[in-house]
Order: C-alpha cells, then structure tokens, then sequence
C-alpha cells in the first residue's frame, strides 16, 4: 500500500484516523523541534505542533496536493508560530525551564551544551521572522526559495532575513563560534 | 568580489560553495584564495553553519514531546471541515495548467462552429412543398370546426 504523505492525505480526507496517527507520528517529532525552536518554548510548541496536525485532519477534505504535504505543514507551523510571538512576548530558555536530556552521557556533553544553549538563547534574541528564516533554512535543510514559499515572502528577503539574522548571532556568538569544534 | 559581497553571500548562502549560485562562485572562491580577511570570514561562517547545524538536530526532547502530543491525539477528533455543496468549489477550482491543451480544444470548436455556419450545416433542408403542406395542416387543425359539436375553437 501506498503510505506516502499524499497517499496518506488522501485517505485522511475520507476519515480514515488509523491513516491520520500514522502521518502525525512521521512528522511530529520534527515539527515539536521546529516549533520549539521557532518559540523558544517546549511547552508552547507542543500546543502548536498539536494545532498543527489537528488542522491536518480537519483541512484534508479540502487539501489540494499543489506543494508537498512536509512544505505545507511546515508553513501551518511557522505561521502558528509567528502568531503566537505576536501575541506574547519571548519567553527565554531559563524562564522555559530546564527540559533534562535522557540519553546516556549527557553529563559528559555539559560544555557541548553549554555552547548550545548560548547559541539557542542568541537565537532567541533574533527578531521573530529571521529566527524563522534560519531555524527553516538549518533545522529542515530548506533551500532559499523554500524558506521564502514557507515564509510567504520573496527569495530576496529570506536572503536579507539570513544576512542579518546571522550578522546578529555573530555580534552575540563571537567567542563560541571561535571555540567551535 | 569585496569582501562585504562575500560575507553577504556567506550568510545569505552558508559556507559551503556547492550551496552558492555558480555566477558567484568562482569569483568568491578566488577572493578566499588570494585574501587572509576572506579566508578568516569563510572560516567563521562554516563554524557558524556547524554550530547552526548542531543546533537544529531534532533532540530526543523532540521524540518526548512527540510522543505526548501522540498522547492527546489519541482521543476522538473534531470533525472534518467538508463543504456541505461541492459543485461551487470543484467549479472555481478548475486547473488552468498547462493551458494548451483546453485552448487547442477551444480553438478546434471555434474552428469548427466557423465550418458549421459558412457552409449552413446549421439549417434545416428547405423543401417547399413540405413545408407549405406543413403550414396548410396547422391551420386546418387550428381554424377548422371540431368534426362531432362543429364548434370552432
């Protein structure tokens, strides 16, 4: 059988749940990272990547297959996203609560993640659409021209978006990027 | 290539030259070449996209958080969003591309519509007797008297 996202899509539209848990437990995991990223905030990214695919189930009667169905649904995600940045203040990585990593030696990674969450929080200072711009071009290995389509702007804003984004986390990084591995 | 174009392209593009547009690439690759600043601004930006990089893995916190939105998931859904009359959305929705197909089909029958009415295919035969017998039967039917009551209608 066919289990293809827009395979899958299909059979979603005519109510098929069993088609709906397979497809949300595909994308979730990336899509909970790319929301968290976006956000700043675990818990609140949950909220969204759950919208996220409850649209899903309730648009795909009515989901034309004209992009991708992983374009589309990273495009739901942003655009959840920026509207909630709209509506609340950032929220920065300590206010949001230590999130403790499970896997084993992660004791051992404590300066690794040191230079992580330095980096995380820089981000976080970034201006709401050019952490998009970057978390998009970075965390879903999106070209130019995609991250405009997910943004819905022009490819020559995403450039500038990146250009300054990455001028910020320079001004904000100088001495991690130095001590990068 | 300047220096300022190569850091514009370094952070519009990443670090890595299969990623840039091939116009450039030559150029910038010959600017790290020949300059130190240039070779310093293209090692920074490839520790950038590695810390970037490293950044965006999707993290186990992931798989968790994916896990319990599985969770929630698993209760009854909401109901689909149907349109409860199709035919005005399948109507509006038509796909106009590629386009030459339904304008070559557009053309035949403009082209053949033309053939039809220079040459009067469009018309029915005259046959004049036909038709005067035709007329003279209507009007009998319509004018003359009913055979049984006589009455004229």
């Amino acid at each position: 059988m066919d289990d293809s996202d827009e395979a899958l899509m299909a059979r979603i539209a005519r109510g098929d749940e069993q088609a709906f848990r397979l497809l949300a437990r595909r994308h979730l995991p990336a899509m909970a990272g790319l929301a968290r990223r976006v956000l700043g905030n675990a818990a609140e990214a949950e909220d969204v990547a759950q919208e996220a695919m409850l649209r899903v189930w309730t648009h795909a009667p009515r989901w034309q297959p004209l992009a991708a169905f992983r374009t589309w649904l990273t495009r739901v995600v942003v655009n959840l996203c920026l509207d909630r940045k709209r509506r609340a203040q950032w929220v920065g990585l300590e206010a949001a609560g230590e999130i403790v990593d499970p896997s084993p030696g992660a004791g051992e990674r404590a300066e690794s993640d040191e230079r992580e969450r330095l980096l995380a929080a820089a981000i976080g200072t970034l201006p709401e659409r050019q952490r998009a711009a970057i978390v998009l071009t970075y965390t879903e290995g999106m070209s130019n021209a995609q991250v405009a389509e997910a943004l819905d702007t022009s490819v020559s804003a995403v450039e500038t978006l990146l250009v300054r984004g990455k001028q910020n986390l320079r001004r904000a990084l100088s001495s991690v990027i130095d001590e990068g591995e | 290539m300047t220096r300022d174009e190569l850091q514009s392209l370094l952070d519009s593009h990443g670090a890595d030259p299969a990623q840039w547009p091939a116009a450039l690439r030559v150029a910038a690759l010959g600017l790290i070449a020949s300059d130190a600043e240039a070779r310093v601004a293209h090692e920074a930006a490839q520790h950038l996209d590695a810390a970037l990089a490293r950044y965006a893995r999707v993290a186990a916190t992931d798989e968790t958080a994916a896990a319990r939105v599985m969770t929630r998931l698993a209760g009854p859904l909401p109901r689909q969003d149907r349109a409860s009359w199709r035919w005005p959305t399948v109507l509006l929705d038509w796909q106009f591309t590629p386009a030459w197909p339904r304008v070559a089909a557009l053309a035949c029958c403009a082209a053949i519509g033309f053939m039809v009415g220079i040459t009067g295919l469009d018309r029915p035969f005259e046959r004049t007797g036909t038709t005067a017998a035709g007329r003279s039967d209507i009007t009998s039917v319509v004018f003359e008297p009913e055979a049984i009551t006589g009455a004229r209608p």
